[in-house]
């Protein structure tokens, strides 16, 4: 019932997924575009380093989800094709293929440093913007929740976060390995967002000096305050490049700030002395031709995730036990689909039985019982409700029991006949209604 | 067996395992092991001296100045070599290094031994109170610029690991690319202030014996080796020439010392 587009490290190389990569800014635009699509879809847009993915769930039967999920790809490849060339496989997944892929992705086991914690919030910050944004509801909202859940689940019943080598500290590692100790060496921190922050706390405590070199001078002087460092505007780039040794890029820029020109000079005025750039923004800051000039080695969040991979240690059983769980629990939430199915037959049944009762007791009241006072008309009334709810448990019990095991068809329509509930085929049409979105929708897509 | 040879194979026999050590650090695939075992260091440092009492003794029973001849020369020049990487390898963190060095300690005090068969005096005609300085000057200048291409060959092997983005097995132990780089310009700049002394003390010889156009080869070989040095080093202070270029050229520096040492070995007789 979901359907998952995009592309991601397995598939395509950093250099086709920063064109796919989706700013804040363009988010909302995006997200508008991909829910206007046929089908009326509730859709997340989830941009990392890793990947870039739009989880979809169409309200409407047409089109069908092939169809959606070529016009889903056409969108993200327009959106790509702005910034270069994308020509790329879109992958697409949907069914319980898609749902496994949803719990992996939040639970960190499709991150190119497995057990990585920061997917989690990633993914939390993009459900709270397509919340905001009025796209994510209904039956897809329910799942990125059930996601957060077996995320949780993984963290806390495996080891599969441990020990994890987060990407500054691989930076660190290599910045070593070029200059031997850091005492002697300044930091350049060219964007002041979350990423270079954690990067300053890596660097900061050998490095000899921070300085912070951001588009917002304000926000340089914050960052800079807190590792004692100084503060230029981005304006002052190719002068803090001549002093600086290692580099940390992070804007948000959708094209390169560093190029091979600026970096040519900016060597002839460092004599040749060694520098080390460090891109761990995407789309990147830096030229990959950069890395080409002499004395001069640039890094990408790719390599230094690829590092980051290689250095972890062997948790092959952790990452088992995690994938169990993600298995376990893409069976319950398979269950729990069925028995969503299954609500407007239990509503159906529940509320013929009542009728029923109800209909018998206010035929009494109105002969035989009319003298009886207000006080016994209520009690009475909370009676009908007790034995209906007594009445119908047993058999709604057997009802989601059979649904689990997937055999809940001829009780159904064995159940719909006796009780004259119409057509069992109809029950599980307006499932997803009842559970997630209040709208009206024509019709709902079966699985 | 004398004792001679017996100091000879033992020595030999420290740098071997010197030498195996080295290698077995620099080319292991334990993870996380930076720094050689310091007993290969230990070993390194007792062959050097075993080697330099072998020349101090062999020269007493032959009667000969350890710097005269080809036989000696070599031996010392790779004596030096020895020591001067023991002295510096813990400061420059260098322990990489010990996988040539030990290994071109052994080749060198074996060839010494066995390619000239004994010592060679220079004939009586060339004899000069310079010469024994020209030579150890020469000696001590081949003894660095033998440490500073070990590093700068280490530098560009480095160096095409971190540009190609391999970073794991020889990249971990070898040591940082600034460190490989300061060392390998430091040992340069002395080799070069040796080779120049050792250059104008030459010059001086042979304008004094009249030997400038028997080995006209030999002389404009130093002196292509003298400026090319120089050159690599003004490019540095000059233009920044570091890193790679810089790693080229003191391999072609060295290639070049090389050259001038051969033609002393092919032509036996000669100092």
């Amino acid at each position: 019932v979901i359907i998952v587009v995009g592309v991601s490290h397995r598939t395509a190389p950093l250099e086709i997924r920063e064109r796919y990569a989706v700013s804040t800014d363009q988010m909302p635009a995006l997200l508008a575009r991909l829910s206007s699509l046929p089908g009326n879809p509730e859709v997340l847009l989830l941009s990392t380093c890793n990947r870039v993915e739009a989880m979809l769930r169409p309200t409407l039967t047409t089109p069908s989800l092939a169809e959606l999920a070529t016009l889903a790809k056409q969108v993200l490849y327009e959106h790509a094709r702005q910034a270069g060339n994308a020509e790329t496989n879109l992958y697409a997944i949907t069914g319980d293929a898609a749902i496994r892929h949803v719990f992996r992705v939040t639970s960190s086991l499709d991150s190119l440093v497995v057990g990585e914690p920061q997917i989690l919030g990633q993914v939390k910050q993009a459900a709270e913007f397509a919340k905001a944004s009025g796209t994510l509801r209904g039956l897809l909202a329910r799942s990125v929740d059930r996601a957060f859940t077996v995320a949780k689940r993984v963290r806390t019943e495996t080891e599969v976060g441990a020990g994890t080598v987060s990407v500054s500290s691989v930076a660190v590692d290599l910045a070593r390995h070029i200059f031997g100790g850091l005492g002697a060496h300044t930091v350049l921190l060219v964007g002041a967002g979350e990423m270079a922050e954690s990067a300053a706390r890596a660097l900061g405590k050998e490095a000899r000096g921070i300085r912070v070199c951001n588009r917002s001078i304000e926000r340089a002087a914050e960052l800079a305050s807190q590792f004692g460092g100084s503060a230029s505007s981005l304006e002052t780039l190719e002068d803090e490049l001549v002093h600086a040794d290692i580099v940390v890029t992070s804007t948000a820029s959708q094209s390169h700030i560093v190029s091979p020109a600026l970096v040519k000079r900016v060597m002839r005025a460092r004599k040749g002395r060694t520098l080390f750039l460090v891109d761990i923004s995407v789309p990147r800051n830096v030229s990959p031709d950069v890395h080409e000039i002499d004395n001069v080695y640039v890094y990408n969040v790719d390599d230094l995730e690829r590092q980051a991979a290689g250095a972890l240690s062997a948790r092959g059983s952790e990452v088992t036990k995690a994938e169990q769980i993600v298995e376990s629990e893409v069976a319950n939430f398979h269950k729990w689909l069925r028995t969503l199915d299954l609500q407007p037959m239990i509503v159906s049944f529940r509320a013929r039985t009542h009728a029923v009762l109800t209909s018998e007791l206010e035929r009494s009241l109105g002969t035989r019982l009319k003298h009886l006072p207000e006080a016994d008309r209520a009690a009475l009334s909370q009676m009908i409700e007790s034995a209906t709810n007594k009445l119908v448990h047993a058999p709604i019990a057997k009802l989601k029991e059979k649904a689990e095991a997937q055999e809940e068809g001829d009780f159904v329509r064995t159940l719909a006949e006796l009780f004259e509930l119409g057509d069992p085929g109809a029950s599980s049409s307006a499932a997803s209604d009842a559970n997630g979105d209040e709208s009206a929708r024509p019709r709902r897509v079966t699985h | 067996m004398p004792g001679v040879d017996l100091l000879f194979l033992a020595t030999a026999l420290a740098y071997l395992i010197a030498a195996a050590l080295f290698i077995r650090f620099l080319l292991g695939t334990e993870s996380g092991v930076s720094r050689v075992t310091p007993s290969a260091g230990y070993l390194l440092l007792a062959a050097a001296c075993m080697h330099a009492a072998h020349i101090c003794w062999y020269s007493l029973v032959l009667h000969i100045c350890p710097v005269n001849g080809l036989h000696f020369p070599l031996s010392v020049a790779a004596m030096f070599t020895a020591v001067v990487y023991v002295g510096m390898r813990t400061r420059f963190r260098i322990d990489a290094a010990g996988a040539l060095v030990a290994p071109l300690a052994l080749t060198t005090l074996l060839a010494s031994r066995f390619m000239s068969g004994g010592a060679l005096a220079p004939t009586p005609g060339v004899k000069s109170a310079i010469l024994p300085l020209h030579v150890t000057m020469n000696l001590l200048g081949i003894a660095l610029f033998s440490l500073a291409s070990s590093t700068a060959v280490l530098y560009l092997l480095q160096e095409n690991r971190l540009k190609a983005k391999r970073l794991s097995g020889l990249f971990e132990r070898l040591p940082s690319l600034d460190d490989l780089d300061r060392a390998e310009h430091r040992l340069l700049l002395a080799g070069f202030l040796l080779l120049t002394v050792g250059v104008l003390t030459g010059t001086l010889w042979a304008t004094k014996v009249d030997a400038v156009s028997s080995s006209l080869l030999r002389t404009v070989l130093g002196y292509i080796t003298w400026l090319l040095v120089a050159t690599v080093l003004a490019l540095r202070a000059s233009l920044g020439w570091r890193g790679r270029r810089a790693a080229y050229g003191t391999l072609a520096g060295f290639a070049f010392s090389m050259m001038v040492l051969s033609v002393y070995l092919l032509r036996a007789g000669v100092p």
